[in-house]
């Protein structure tokens, strides 16, 4: 029989020397320990515990070479550098704030980072603590009773909230969104909820805010859940969340509100609005710009808890009737209900999570509402001055603006971005010609020059 | 390891008994059930007057470790659902055949309880 | 337990082991009056706990040093390959680039862009697959990808009338979670006497109703399915399609490839295969390859290689998306790292130790292990005693648990997957630790874990009276 024996290489490199030879840093055997354990299992060669038919055997290489790790930096570095470091004005759902050192210092302690879901409590009561922390920030900012320990992201948890929504109306078919969410949000949306028979509607909004009266028009006992952004895709807060939520429990179905922890932190509580489901992406906090990675927020009231998506932690005693946590409710859960789960996630964003709960602790309630008022403070500025320019109005929506607002410009936008790039700035066109721009704490400093810039953009 | 199988009642295949009182019946699940589930903590039941149909779905007993749907063993009209078990669901554990009732029935078909097992026909598949 | 493994979780020598929650250390009520929101917008206040930095430093450093990772000891969870994680994979996730939004134009980001294209590449050739998506965020997420290109495909050849996924009893529970998702209905098939796929059953399930076989190999039980192409050769003739669940790639790596087995469609779990940190229980990633005719339904954006640089590619036939972006990015590129640093003879490397890792370790325990021959992981049965205690006695003795009770084809089983991290003394310590338990009574199994934070959870009062935030905390808890 082929046993399609292989001829390993050795990886070259300073790194090998106290392991040499061998084929891989991070398998600690040595020759002698593999020999040994080949006698005790009566074999020649590792190659005999393979038995894979010849005919489907690889017998081919990869032909990716092995490399040290400074060359796998240096490599990577090097791809890098082909960026354009342009100072990043864009928004559109994804922000960046400060992120404390702490963060990356604490959530990379190697128990946080190397831990696994915590199916075994008694040795993971510090995780479990730290994603119930989370659990409790995020039902503080929501005022609802239930919050999970993570979703993958903003767009994955809207799809699971209206997963949500059919599990408690199981007759309702339609889900309403604005004309205004983020395509990308919608796409996902489509795909979690279509196969199991929703349709998806959008409903008007009216100068950046939600047109209730269409609204209303459009309301039906068929609607399992009307959905609501604040702040929305134009970075404008929504008024009508109090409204929305009561035309929707007039005709049975839930509101979802679509926001993230900062914003929460100054805005009226949901729940006090009368929000059925809050959703978001709490990687506002925790996570720089990570080419749209986050954690996806969820919560919700707590008539729906044996309903919810995703892990829970939960407060118990042990044996010696002291207090222990551990992961609970797992009957929802696709590793004990399969087919019949209320999601079918189980790989999560818990150290995002947790990057989350340190910054937010980090914060505090003064921090994070001084943060809020800057995502107010910021745009007010910057837009204002970016009207005093002629042949731009900004903000185009007269609305409370949340890190961002849109920019209408006599000349195309397209224009306006490109040669924005060429002074070092990345903005986006969201049509002919209109802008949305964003500011945080993280590239603040630059605004009096970019104001210089748009200018010269817009000439 | 043996169960408790009072003769005075009778039995589904899938671990539901039934204690007849003439034209209504009390309904819950086995020593054996509840041993198999482990430590149950929500019953999930239709509202009163909900009409069950022998053999069909009515509802699910949830434990730590499993989700286990509960089978009508008869056909007929919900008249009581234990209340106590919405706070204390271990009582199906404790007490299966007494406190841990789960419902009563006013009975839709009497001819259809000759269908059900003896405590002995039972008996012999849990073994 | 001297001569047994030195893994013991830190712990202190009080007997109440215990970090106070933050809202106990501190809450305190900030005003709103100064934020520039009438106030129908804002709330009145906000009340969390405030600390200074050394306070926060010392409370997740203690929670820190309550859990228990691939970095304090061994880490058996089967079918999770918890195998060590390079520590430079994370440098390699700060470097300044990776802080990229994703609404740059993509000639300003081709460095970017052309990490991505590299890592799709080699993943392809690791699967032998001739397209792949980096966007599933997980596992699972990959599984439902799978399953919506699975349905785009059939749709595009106007055959609407599949509704049905096969799916093997011993198989991960994402996998009917994701095709009932998908809007499936599943059917499960059993295993047949040795633990592999029963080809009978298959074959009875098997109709023009079958959208797809789901079928992970080796299978859960860590035996390769060796009809595999028998099998492949039965879905593909009804018209259906194979999907490869990822999670046991570990043990075969460079030797067979997914399509080699004739697989059409196949999720890779970097945070198993490809050592990035499970992370408390994620973030991964779940990169999705497929065949060529498949290829026109992935989710958008892909990354494609143009004359003139890497650019973002809508598929003509795109499912759309599973990610409001382009997934978990900063797990890829640690993925791609990893790769880069075994190459070709490292990644055969990892596969070779960890199936030698695994026949080693289960030719030293005494409990029976029922199937055989087994690669990575195997299923060992603890008999008469309670599975689920002996995994909670195993924690004193400083190991961390195999999964218990899973897959349900063997009684009491524990699903052992040592993987290729660890040296063969301490897989001598583990096996001594498994046979002394074997041979313990029930009373010292019952009232593990002794050695632990916290003693043996009660489970039941957390979910007949759950308390899920600080909010809902009774003072005496």
């Amino acid at each position: 029989m082929n046993m399609g024996i292989k001829q390993i290489e050795s990886v070259d490199g300073p790194i090998m020397t106290h392991l040499s030879p061998t084929q891989n840093p991070y398998t600690p055997h040595t020759p002698a320990d593999v020999e040994s354990m080949l006698l005790d299992l009566g074999l020649q060669s590792i190659e005999e515990l393979f038995d894979i038919p010849s005919s489907i055997q690889f017998t081919d290489s990869f032909k990716i070479p092995s490399r040290s790790e400074y060359e796998v930096k240096t490599e990577l570095k090097e791809i890098f550098e082909k960026n354009l470091p342009l100072i990043e004005f864009l928004g559109h759902g994804y922000y960046s704030h400060y992120i404390p050192s702490i963060v990356d210092h604490i959530s990379d302690r190697s128990e946080f980072l190397t831990s696994y879901t915590q199916y075994q409590p008694e040795v993971s009561q510090g995780f479990l603590q730290v994603l119930f922390e989370y659990q409790s920030l995020i039902v503080e900012l929501t005022g609802l009773k239930i919050a999970n320990s993570s979703m993958y992201d903003f767009a994955t948890s809207i799809g699971e909230a209206a997963l949500l929504s059919g599990r408690i109306s199981p007759t309702r078919t339609k889900i309403l969104v604005p004309d205004i969410l983020r395509l990308e949000r919608l796409s996902v949306l489509k795909n979690y909820t279509s196969n199991s028979g929703f349709k998806i509607e959008s409903y008007p909004t009216c100068n950046s805010n939600t047109d209730v009266d269409e609204l209303s028009n459009m309301i039906s006992k068929d609607v399992s859940m009307v959905y609501v952004e604040s702040p929305n895709s134009h970075g404008s807060l929504e008024e009508s969340i109090e409204e929305i939520a009561e035309i929707s429990h007039e005709s049975g179905s839930l509101c979802c509100l679509g926001t993230d922890p900062v914003a929460l932190s100054i805005l009226e509580s949901p729940s006090a609005l009368g929000v059925d489901i809050v959703v978001g992406d709490a990687s506002v906090l925790g996570l720089p710009n990570a080419y749209g990675m986050g954690v996806g927020l969820f919560a919700c009231r707590s008539e729906y808890l044996r309903k919810v998506p995703g892990r829970l932690v939960g407060i118990t005693k042990d044996a010696n009737n002291r207090r222990a946590y551990t992961l609970t409710l797992q009957t929802r859960e696709q590793h004990i209900r399969r087919e019949r789960a209320t999601s079918n996630i189980c790989t999560n964003q818990a150290w995002i999570a947790l990057r989350t709960a340190i910054h937010a602790a980090y914060l505090g309630p003064h921090g994070l509402v001084d943060l809020a008022k800057q995502c107010i403070d910021l745009p007010l500025e910057l837009s204002s001055k970016l009207n005093n320019i002629e042949g731009v109005q900004s903000p185009l929506y007269s609305r409370y603006h949340f890190r961002e607002f849109v920019v209408r410009t006599e000349k195309k936008a397209l224009d306006v971005v490109r040669f924005l790039e060429t002074k070092g700035y990345a903005v986006s066109a969201i049509n002919d010609h209109e802008l949305l721009i964003c500011i945080t704490d993280t590239n603040s400093s630059h605004l009096n020059a970019f104001v210089d810039a748009f200018k010269e953009a817009v000439l | 390891m043996t169960f408790s199988i009072p003769p005075d009642r009778q039995y589904s295949k899938s671990h539901e008994w039934v204690l007849v009182d003439s034209n209504n019946a009390l309904i819950g699940i086995t020593d054996f059930a509840q041993d198999e589930l482990g430590d149950i903590v929500f019953i999930e039941l239709p509202p009163l007057g909900e009409i069950l149909i022998k053999d069909q779905i009515f509802g699910l007993v949830e434990s730590i470790k499993a989700v286990s749907d509960l089978y009508a063993p008869l056909s007929g009209t919900i008249l009581d659902i234990n209340s106590t078990l919405e706070a204390e669901p271990e009582q199906v554990n404790d007490d299966p055949y007494d406190s841990g009732w789960i419902l009563k029935i006013e009975l839709k078909d009497l001819s259809e309880i000759k269908t059900l097992l003896t405590a002995d026909e039972y008996g012999d598949q849990t073994n | 337990m001297s001569n047994l493994p030195h893994h013991d979780q830190a712990k202190w020598i009080s007997q109440s082991v215990y970090e106070p929650l933050l809202s106990e250390k501190n809450m305190t009520e900030v005003s709103l009056e100064h934020v520039p929101l009438p106030s129908n917008l804002k709330r009145n206040s906000l009340t969390l706990p405030s600390l200074s930095e050394p306070e926060i430093a010392r409370h997740y450093t203690r929670l820190s040093q309550m859990t228990y990772g691939v970095d304090s000891g061994p880490y058996l969870l089967g079918s999770c390959t918890m195998k060590y994680n390079p520590k430079f994979t994370e440098d390699v996730a700060v470097l300044p680039g990776c802080s990229i939004h994703p609404d740059r134009e993509p000639h300003t980001i081709q460095g970017t862009l052309e990490i991505l294209h590299t890592l799709q590449e080699h993943l392809a050739t690791i699967g032998g697959m001739d397209a792949v998506t980096l966007q599933p965020p997980a596992g699972a997420s990959g599984e439902f990808t799978g399953i919506l290109i699975i349905r785009a495909f059939h749709e595009s050849r106007g055959d609407f009338s599949r509704n049905e996924i096969i799916i093997p009893e011993s198989a991960h529970g994402t996998n009917p979670a994701s095709a009932t998702l998908g809007g499936y209905n599943t059917v499960e098939i059993p295993s047949n006497g040795e633990g592999r796929v029963n080809i009978d059953a298959l074959q009875a399930a098997l109709s023009e109703n079958t959208a797809a076989l789901m079928l992970t190999n080796p299978n859960t039980l860590g035996l390769f399915e060796s009809e595999i192409e028998l099998i492949a050769s039965m879905v593909h003739d009804m018209g259906g399609l194979l999907y490869y669940d990822g999670a046991n790639l570990n043990a075969l790596l460079g030797r067979s490839r997914p399509r080699d087995m004739g697989f059409d469609i196949m999720h890779y779990n970097v945070h198993k295969t490809f050592a990035t940190p499970h992370g408390g229980g994620g973030p991964g990633a779940g990169p999705v390859g497929v065949i060529s005719k498949l290829e026109t339904f992935l989710p958008a954006p892909i990354v494609i290689k143009t004359t003139s640089g890497f650019d973002l590619f809508t598929p003509e036939n795109s499912i759309g998306k599973v990610h409001g972006f382009y997934g978990n990015w900063l797990c890829l590129i640690k993925a791609l790292a990893y790769i880069l640093r075994l190459g070709d003879s490292g990644l055969l490397d990892a596969s070779a130790k960890a199936v030698l890792n695994a026949n080693y370790l289960g030719s030293k325990i005494q409990y029976e292990i029922p199937f055989r021959p087994f690669y990575h992981e195997f299923v060992a049965s603890s008999g008469e005693q309670d599975a689920a205690e002996v995994a909670k006695r195993l924690l004193d003795y400083g190991v961390h648990p195999p999964t218990t009770k899973w897959p349900l084809i063997v009684s009491q089983a524990l699903l052992v997957e040592p993987t290729e991290s660890e040296n063969k003394t301490t897989l001598d310590q583990i096996a001594a630790s498994f046979n002394k338990i074997s041979n313990e009574d029930q009373s010292t199994l019952k009232s593990a874990p002794n050695s632990t934070t916290v003693g043996k959870i009660d489970q039941a009062t957390a979910a007949r009276s759950p308390i899920l935030s600080w909010h809902s905390l009774d003072p005496s808890l």
